[in-house]
């Protein structure tokens, strides 16, 4: 049962296993780093639900829940001093992958915890796709580098405003459900430690935007996102906040 | 009609949400236009905020607006509808300024976009009828105005102050998240009717430690409203946000910032079933009002000096609420909304006459309050303190006698009273010394403008007391539920009697004898003003906290090798 349990661990990231998954992150680029983001939790899930077939007495112990916990806030706090926009989005999903522990451990679907990990990874992997086109253009993606995209490139800086609302877990998108979903779950301890954790998402977000919205523009000459490479993104982000407030929202 | 009956409190909302992605949407084509469009639906909104007002009224009762999911609901009562008036009113106003005032701008309309989706996000938080709704308001305006407050996003300082905002508003947030959670786990609704009616017949649900759940849910519910409104000692981003475009410093100091008040008010039948929360709301909101004001006093920026006076107007709206008149801050919020509104987007304008001329009067009212050149007294000293300890004791306990004849059983009423008593007695003694040709009429016309602001308002007030809380239950039993031993309170307000009687008897020796604050007492007052013009070290704290959780962050990112 141990062993099944390391294995998920290492797939639906805990420290130090998740070292694994973001070390992996950074040694992939483009699709792939997308890719990895979108399938290596799903796997996480899958071996969780598929463990109590092998294992008929497999349960998750309440330490897991702690473990998990303990490993979301410190990923939480690392990310107020993140400045490359790709290692942020891999550590943002660690920490947030690591509360879907939590939801298992207290009888959630299979299916609740595949829409959790996936209502996270989306936004996340769209994060690595912006990553990708500041890469592109400015040679690197670190925050405080070139700043006043807002007045530069305006949709760059919109739609990487929008995905980072919809990773911090703000309202319309699925994150913010999910998170009262797991509130309403966990004893007020694990509740406490979750809003700190939140809280934490918040300010590292709201540091990395100043880095790349805010500031002075550069005076680059490399092109905005194209408009219908923007008018993608913000069909993505709109589709998931549907799915979310139909599957998340109305299920609380 | 019961579809329109359902239809027009979301109007307002839908209207501004709408007004946001046209702006967004046709920004290239309609260029500067984009006002225009935001403008039109931006009166629009408030047109629907008025219909939807006169059918409250029509009908006279609440209508809880559901959406066929678990939330999403809107809740048609007094409250919402009076708060939506006042902020698409405002928001009206401010988009109108905003026009002319943001024409040489950058981003002009990112601006008008942003301004769209504040005014969506503070109607959608005043109309929630569920615990999901609130949450997704209050998280939401919280947002926006980051992105508002830094939208010259070439300033530093404007950015730095709009995450300090960010921040707080954020911290802020969890209290609420706690209490709606803990309010569904202990009655399974997240409805506002059927949740008050459940907690109204199960008020002795425990929580933590076996506390009682009203307790800890009020607590929690008043520290969200806190940090919302720039209560002590979450108050220090308020004087900043001055960074932030003219417009915005109206509409937050109008509008957002008196959600406090608002939030307060939506719980207050479960406030009803509180013993010791709504005592600390008193005291953070009595010292947050003596701070806010002894702050303002030390600004030389006229703008700062307005957001100090919003914090300490927020202190008393609070202390309002503390005594358990939670009516009056609502009209309080009003009053301060549109005075508050008015004085930022008449601040430009009054720097800029202050440059042409100096604007000094030159009158008898400046030479006496400015120049503080008083006549020499013309009635006997002991004469004039009667006149003015008496007259205004007279017209408030004749006034509130008159719509309610058992207010002296209310220790909250009591308490108002005296700081109406003591207002009134100030203004009475401060200006009998004003120069006037005829003393008697001055003195007369003086008592008449406090007999008019005080029976004017003592109706005004009972009326909207009338009006929020139909059901008188509540209303009195947030008398009670702020009141405390009749032993205490009589100390209580001894202790204000001492505290306002020294004030004054300071103030008459510190003008009568100027020497006696020489030597020592000098340098005491030299380091309470250091104290004071460094606001009380508040922000430094704060800045030392954030270096030191920075620090472990990025240690713990160089021990992990940043994986």
């Amino acid at each position: 049962m141990l062993a099944m349990l390391l294995l998920a661990a290492l797939f639906l990231p805990l420290y130090p296993l998740s070292a694994v998954h973001n070390a992996l992150f950074m040694r992939l680029n483009g699709l792939p780093r997308v890719l990895l983001l979108l399938i290596w939790p799903q796997i996480g899930v899958s071996l969780l639900y598929y463990a109590p077939k092998l294992i008929p007495a497999f349960t998750i112990p309440n330490e897991m829940v702690i473990w998990a916990t303990a490993s979301a806030a410190l990923y939480a706090l690392r990310l107020l001093t993140v400045r490359d926009l790709g290692l942020w989005a891999a550590m943002l999903a660690s920490s947030a992958l690591a509360l879907g522990w939590g939801l298992a451990a207290n009888g959630s679907s299979e299916q609740t915890l595949h829409l959790f990990v996936f209502g996270f990874s989306v936004p996340v992997a769209l994060l690595v796709l912006l990553a990708n086109q500041l890469t592109q253009r400015f040679g690197a993606a670190y925050a405080g580098l070139n700043g006043g995209l807002a007045i530069s490139h305006p949709r760059l800086s919109g739609m990487l405003v929008l995905c980072m609302l919809a990773a911090t877990a703000t309202p319309m998108f699925p994150g913010f459900f999910s998170m009262l979903k797991l509130l309403q779950i966990l004893d007020w301890g694990f509740g406490l430690a979750l809003l700190a954790i939140w809280l934490a998402w918040s300010w590292a977000g709201a540091l990395m935007l100043q880095g790349f919205v805010f500031g002075t523009p550069s005076m680059s000459k490399c092109g905005d996102l194209r408009t219908a490479g923007s008018l993608a993104y913000v069909l993505v982000l709109l589709g998931l906040s549907i799915a979310g407030l139909i599957l998340m929202g109305g299920s609380l | 009609m019961n579809i329109t009956a359902n239809l027009i409190p979301a109007l307002p909302i839908v209207l501004s949400l709408l007004s946001a992605v046209m702006a967004t949407a046709f920004s290239s084509r309609l260029q500067r236009r984009v006002a225009r469009l935001s403008v039109t639906f931006s009166a629009l909104a408030f047109a629907a905020t008025l219909v939807s007002l006169a059918l409250y009224l029509g009908r006279g009762s609440v209508n809880w607006i559901g959406s066929g999911l678990l939330w999403g609901s809107l809740y048609h009562d007094a409250l919402s509808t009076i708060m939506s008036v006042l902020v698409a009113g405002i928001s009206l106003v401010v988009h109108v300024y905003s026009v002319r005032y943001m024409a040489e701008e950058a981003g002009y309309s990112r601006f008008f976009t942003l301004l769209d989706l504040m005014t969506a996000a503070i109607l959608l938080m005043v109309a929630s009828g569920d615990l999901v709704t609130l949450l997704v308001g209050w998280h939401l305006v919280g947002v926006v105005l980051y992105f508002l407050l830094g939208h010259d996003i070439s300033r530093k300082a404007a950015q730095r102050y709009a995450f300090w905002t960010f921040f707080t508003y954020r911290l802020g947030d969890l209290p609420l998240v706690l209490a709606a959670v803990l309010l569904y786990q202990a009655y399974g609704t997240l409805a506002f009717p059927e949740l008050f009616i459940r907690l109204t017949a199960h008020p002795d649900v425990t929580v933590l430690f076996g506390l009682p759940l009203p307790e800890v849910v009020g607590l929690l519910v008043a520290m969200a409203a806190f940090a919302r409104s720039a209560q002590f000692p979450l108050h220090n981003w308020l004087p900043y946000t001055m960074e932030g475009p003219t417009p915005v410093s109206a509409l937050m100091h109008a509008g957002i910032v008196n959600a406090g008040g608002f939030l307060l008010n939506r719980f207050a039948p479960m406030y009803v079933h509180t013993s010791s929360v709504l005592h600390l709301v008193f005291a953070v909101g009595l010292i947050t009002a003596i701070l806010g004001s002894v702050m303002m006093l030390t600004q030389n920026d006229i703008k700062k000096s307005l957001g100090y006076s919003t914090m300490g107007q927020m202190g008393f709206m609070f202390v309002e609420c503390g005594v358990g008149a939670f009516s009056l801050a609502i009209y309080h919020l009003i009053a301060h909304g549109l005075f508050k509104g008015t004085m930022f987007l008449g601040a430009g304008s009054v720097i800029g006459d202050a440059r042409r001329h100096d604007g000094v009067p030159h009158d008898d009212v400046y030479t006496f309050v400015v120049e503080r050149q008083p006549v020499p007294s013309r009635m006997p000293w002991v004469v004039a303190a009667v006149i003015t300890v008496v007259v205004p004791l007279v017209l408030l306990g004749l006034s509130h006698w008159l719509v309610s004849g058992n207010f002296v059983s209310q220790q909250g009423a009591v308490i108002l009273l005296f700081f109406g008593w003591v207002t009134g007695a100030q203004l009475l003694f401060a200006t009998h010394r004003l120069r006037a040709d005829s003393p008697l009429r001055l003195m007369s016309m003086i008592i008449l403008s406090l007999a008019i602001v005080v029976v004017g308002y003592t109706l005004i007030e009972h009326s909207f007391d009338y009006f929020l809380y139909p059901d008188r239950a509540i209303s009195a039993g947030l008398y009670v539920a702020a009141s405390v031993p009749l032993g205490v309170f009589d100390i209580l307000i001894g202790v204000l009697t001492a505290a306002v009687v020294l004030g004054w008897v300071a103030t008459y020796y510190t003008h009568a004898n100027r020497e006696m604050f020489s030597g020592r007492i000098a340098k005491l007052r030299l380091m309470l003003y250091s104290l004071i013009t460094r606001e009380f070290y508040v922000a430094d704290v704060y800045g030392r906290l954030n270096q030191i959780v920075l620090t472990i962050s990025r240690r713990l990112n160089m021990l992990l090798r940043w994986v």
